[in-house]
């Protein structure tokens, strides 16, 4: 049969790798287009030389000379095999080699066809991703909180010394596992893993997920986790960073603190329930006409003592949610002036603003003392609404206690009972310890409003700096 | 009129407590901890009500380990708890079914309203 030159040449064009054909002296007989522009040649500078001859001799390469001139005569096919070398036209190159021999008849050898194909930008990315990894697992280890390097199928790749070290457990007991699965499964938290799924194909960081439990060696550990996915331009890699942190120090300084804030507000609040039994075991002796004056100071310590709870709520007892605040109020007035069955109610509508605990006992007892009065004048047939309300008014805070009772007919203060008078002397006190100024009365059709404005030294809720006292 | 076990470890507070139950009519006996307040209810004592302190002495939630002990020895008693405490949720899934809990410091006025209330569950 006739040799198939024409199908040869055929197939050669069209493969996308450069090839090149020899006869069996090593005379190169064809190349490719691919092998032109790869190595910036042409047929009339390549075909009819011997390989080793090509482009000024910068085929002369020893890797090559031993794979077809020791290696090809014993073998019918060579691949996979690499050559590196600095070619003086395109300079440092990485070339994985094909070589496959035909046979011609008698067994006698034929062409030699020789696949070359450039790996030099695949080899130098691989040989940039292991310095990368080394560099990354370098960092990892010189970080002192444990940390984990997962797969996007949550098997660990790699932990660092430091996580090896406080769980002791050694690398090639953590690495291909799961999370979930390591030390007494601690980490098998359905919303630790609903979480730290979403960490890869979304994006999506986790801040601050608090872990508490028994681990082996350690004892009780509250750890803090973090994790993020490992970003790095141009690289596909799914792998995500998990930090452990161990804020086991922090969390019992922070329950001791609250423990302590606790046991004070307990102490505080006992102490106040003496001197409201001590006013209560004298109201036994006390005129009729008396017993509401000891009664008003029942609920001022009432109101006061609501404080000691909001301030235990209070992020490290600094400021004072206003509208939690008047709600406790309200619930104090409510059970120690009306009693479930009254008709009068007492309603909060209070903006999310937070006050310093030093402002807040004037305060609290302005807005005692102003409801008090609301509830006992307004209503002489026994139904109404009281409302406090509490807005931030440009640069003040303005305090308003309404109701819908009966308003102010007579103005005279002269005609005012004493303990009227002595109200309006608090409110004028209080308001003066909060720096601010009872604001002139609107028109009303029906009830009484009270305005106060206050100066703003109040923060929003969630507002960053504490207010100064 | 009802028989109230008041359980309070502050005798101050406790006596006041009884002086008014008892100005209301009611008869009281009193204790300062778990053990002398199951002593009571151990015994053939007739009780209708307990009203008791959460934190008893060191046991920060000895008024609700108290109560329960308190209705599987007397099941028809009724609880009102008494807290100086914040009262979190935590604390509310301990209560016994029904029970409501008056905070510390209450005035005469609150303390009748919350045991008239108690009484009528």
């Amino acid at each position: 049969m006739p040799e198939p030159e024409i199908a040869v040449a055929d197939i050669v064009e069209t493969v996308p790798s450069a090839l090149i054909i020899l006869d069996q002296n090593l005379i190169v007989q064809s190349a490719n287009r691919a092998f032109y522009q790869t190595f910036h040649t042409s047929a009339l500078q390549t075909e009819g030389f011997l390989i080793f001859s090509l482009g000024n001799r910068q085929w002369d390469i020893p890797a090559l000379r031993n794979l077809l001139e020791s290696v090809i005569p014993h073998r019918a096919a060579v691949e996979g095999f690499e050559v590196e070398h600095d070619f003086p036209t395109i300079g440092q190159r990485t070339m994985l080699v094909n070589a496959r021999k035909t046979m011609r008849g008698g067994g006698h050898d034929g062409y030699i066809l020789l696949a070359i194909e450039d790996v030099s930008e695949e080899r130098k990315a691989r040989k940039e991703s292991k310095r990368n990894w080394q560099l990354t697992q370098s960092i990892v280890d010189t970080i002192r909180d444990p940390m984990v390097v997962l797969e996007d199928d949550m098997t660990i790749v790699t932990a660092s010394k430091a996580f090896l070290t406080i769980f002791g457990i050694t690398q090639a007991e953590v690495q291909g596992r799961r999370l979930s699965e390591l030390l007494q499964q601690q980490w098998d938290v359905p919303a630790l893993r609903h979480l730290m799924e979403k960490v890869l194909p979304e994006n999506k960081p986790i801040e601050n997920f608090e872990i508490e439990d028994v681990f082996p060696a350690l004892g009780r550990r509250v750890f803090n986790l973090s994790a993020r996915k490992v970003f790095q331009p141009g690289n596909h890699a799914h792998r995500m960073l998990l930090v452990f942190e161990d804020i086991t120090d922090r969390k019992r300084r922070e329950r001791d603190a609250i423990a302590l804030t606790n046991e004070i507000s307990h102490r505080i609040k006992n102490n106040l329930q003496i001197i409201v039994g001590l006013i209560a075991y004298e109201t036994r002796w006390t005129a009729p006409a008396c017993v509401q004056g000891y009664q008003a100071m029942q609920t001022r310590i009432g109101a006061i003592s609501q404080l000691y709870d909001l301030i235990s709520q209070s992020s490290c007892g600094r400021t004072i949610a206003v509208n939690a605040y008047l709600t406790e109020i309200a619930k104090n007035l409510s059970t120690s002036l009306l009693g479930s069955a009254s008709s009068i109610t007492i309603e909060v509508r209070a903006e999310p603003l937070e006050i310093d605990p030093e402002r807040a006992v004037p305060f609290g007892l302005l807005v005692n003392e102003l409801a008090t009065n609301a509830i006992k004048h307004a209503f002489p047939d026994g139904a109404g609404k009281v409302v406090l309300s509490v807005v931030q008014a440009g640069s003040d805070l303005e305090l308003c206690v309404s109701d819908n009772g009966i308003g102010i007919k007579d103005k005279d203060a002269a005609s005012k009972k004493a303990s009227e008078t002595r109200g309006s002397d608090y409110v004028a006190i209080f308001v003066r310890q909060l720096g601010g100024a009872i604001a002139p009365s609107l028109v009303e059709i029906t009830g009484t409003t009270v305005r106060v404005l206050f100066p703003l030294r109040l923060t929003p809720s969630g507002g960053a700096e504490p207010v100064a006292a | 009129m009802a028989v109230i076990l008041v359980v309070e470890d502050d005798m101050m507070i406790c006596m006041v407590a009884e002086m008014m139950m008892q100005d209301w009519g009611h008869e009281t006996l009193s204790a300062s901890d778990e053990e002398e307040a199951l002593k009571f209810l151990r015994s053939p004592q007739p009780i209708d009500a307990m009203f008791t302190d959460i934190y008893l002495k060191d046991a920060v939630l000895g008024g609700c380990s108290l109560a329960h002990q308190a209705i599987a020895l007397r099941p028809h008693l009724k609880v009102l708890y008494t807290t100086g405490n914040f009262l979190t949720d935590n604390m509310k899934a301990l209560f016994v079914d029904g029970a409501q809990c008056l905070g510390k410091p209450y005035s005469q006025t609150q303390l009748h309203n919350s045991v008239v209330e108690m009484l009528a569950t």
